[in-house]
């Protein structure tokens, strides 16, 4: 049985009450939420419903219907930073971004609007003060990752959202590696924008994700179009969560990103947090004891929210990947991870490392034999 | 439907949904009914109940921040409806 450690990509398995909603839902439920009146549509918009609220208590939203649903992250952040930014404008964040947050950034920037990339320190951290310092009248958003994809680092939210408030600039976190692994409060936090993706930490399937906005902020749409509602009119409702809902929703998808929430709020965020960085604790304690291992990221599991990278002397990451897969059974992801900027910021460009991440389902002693393989290809590579 | 009934008319399913849960939780008697589209042209599902209980449950809507449309008094012509007729009421 392979030991699956790509969580930070998609999680893997997914709980078993996931599946059965899904099949549950094409079975039985299978309308298009929200267009008809019929028996089968309105239970389809129930399952919806109870999906939008569950994901507003995990992330102390204001309200369930400024929970909207997006295909991914990336959609959201494209959502959000299109819709608050124009060519005028001016963006911060930070250097450990995903390119889920810098293309847009860049093609914003080749518009005309400008851009502060904050620098990180080597193990991925911003110092909330540098952003501060390079906010100014004329800046639209602060936008920044929650944990990075590269190192696990969990930045400091809350300190970044104070910052933001007292600023009076909106504030967008990426919450890609961090919803389902690590406690989320909008509220607490100042998160204004809330970026998030289901087929991750939140233990759903792929093709669901969205959004979640503060009381304080709006946005246009990125897509307009059929939404099941006003339908007299040829404009775009205003309210949500339909105003950033256009064309049928991934029901079956948000039917089974529903119950993983639904699974993860019987346990609890913070006890699998814990459980995580217990496992990531054991994993760096023992790939750091490895002659010719690098292991980069913070030195607190505390400060990590599932994810590892490293390196070995004398060897390409790819080479690493493939024998941990084909050799242990051990699957891992090696390379850029579509975080260029993360990689520039710990200085493993362009070469790369292996990334390690862990799930609510991965175990101590899965981590033992990962330990105990990567102190193999150790040797072999001597 | 042949007498006189309440209808709550929504902009989106979403709030729809929502309010009959709320309403529900009150204790009142609603159903989730194809929104009529002489009173509508909006969301496709709109709320029954009993006229009695309209101004209760449009109350309890506001208290709760659900955004709704409008309330109504509703009734189908005199005869029987559709729904009745066929289901022998």
């Amino acid at each position: 049985m392979a030991i699956y450690l790509d969580n930070a990509a998609t999680s893997w398995p997914k709980h078993p009450a996931v599946l059965a909603a899904m099949q549950d839902y094409l079975s039985t439920a299978g309308g298009n939420p929200g267009r008809s009146g019929h028996s089968m549509s309105v239970e389809a918009a129930r399952i919806v419903f109870a999906a939008r609220e569950g994901l507003g208590r995990l992330f102390n939203a204001a309200s369930p219907d400024r929970v909207t649903f997006a295909k991914n992250a990336t959609e959201a952040l494209n959502m959000i930073i299109f819709g608050l930014l124009g060519a005028g404008g001016h963006v911060v964040t930070t250097g450990i971004e995903h390119n889920a947050v810098m293309r847009p950034l860049r093609r914003l920037e080749s518009l005309g609007a400008a851009l502060t990339v904050v620098p990180c320190d080597r193990t991925g951290m911003v110092d909330p003060d540098d952003v501060k310092r390079v906010v100014t009248k004329n800046t639209r958003l602060i936008i920044a990752t929650h944990a990075s994809n590269v190192t696990g680092a969990i930045m400091p939210v809350a300190a970044l959202g104070r910052i933001a408030r007292e600023c009076g600039v909106p504030f967008a976190v990426d919450a890609a590696q961090t919803a389902g692994c690590v406690p989320i409060d909008m509220q607490a936090d100042n998160i204004d924008l809330l970026a998030f993706t289901g087929h991750k930490g939140l233990g759903g399937p792929q093709g669901t994700g969205g959004l979640a906005l503060s009381p304080a902020v709006e946005l246009p749409p990125l897509l307009y179009g059929g939404t099941g509602s006003v339908s007299e009119a040829e404009y775009q409702p205003d309210f949500l969560p339909d105003r950033l809902e256009s064309g049928t929703l991934n029901a079956v998808g948000i039917a089974g990103l529903g119950a993983a929430v639904a699974e993860l709020a019987k346990t609890g965020v913070a006890m699998l947090a814990a459980h995580k960085q217990g496992l990531v604790a054991a994993l760096v304690k023992g790939a750091a004891s490895i002659p010719g291992i690098t292991v980069y990221g913070p030195a607190d599991a505390a400060d990590n929210a599932g994810v590892v990278s490293l390196n070995f002397d004398g060897l390409v990451c790819s080479e690493v990947g493939l024998a941990l897969d084909r050799a242990f059974g051990i699957l891992t992801r090696t390379g850029l991870h579509c975080a260029p900027a993360a990689h520039r910021t710990i200085g493993t460009f362009p070469q790369g490392t292996v990334r390690l991440s862990v799930s609510r389902f991965t175990t101590r002693e899965e981590i033992g034999r990962v330990v105990s393989a990567l102190g193999q290809i150790a040797e072999m590579a001597r | 439907m042949s007498e006189p009934c309440g209808i709550i008319t929504f902009f989106s399913s979403q709030h729809a949904v929502q309010a009959e849960k709320v309403l529900k939780r009150s204790g009142l008697s609603v159903e989730l009914i194809p929104g009529p589209k002489d009173i509508s042209p909006n969301c496709g599902v709109a709320l029954k109940c009993a006229l009695r209980d309209l101004a209760a449950a449009e109350a309890r809507l506001r208290e709760a921040g659900i955004r709704y449309e409008a309330g109504h008094s509703y009734v189908l012509v005199a005869s029987k409806s559709l729904l009745d007729k066929l289901l022998g009421r």
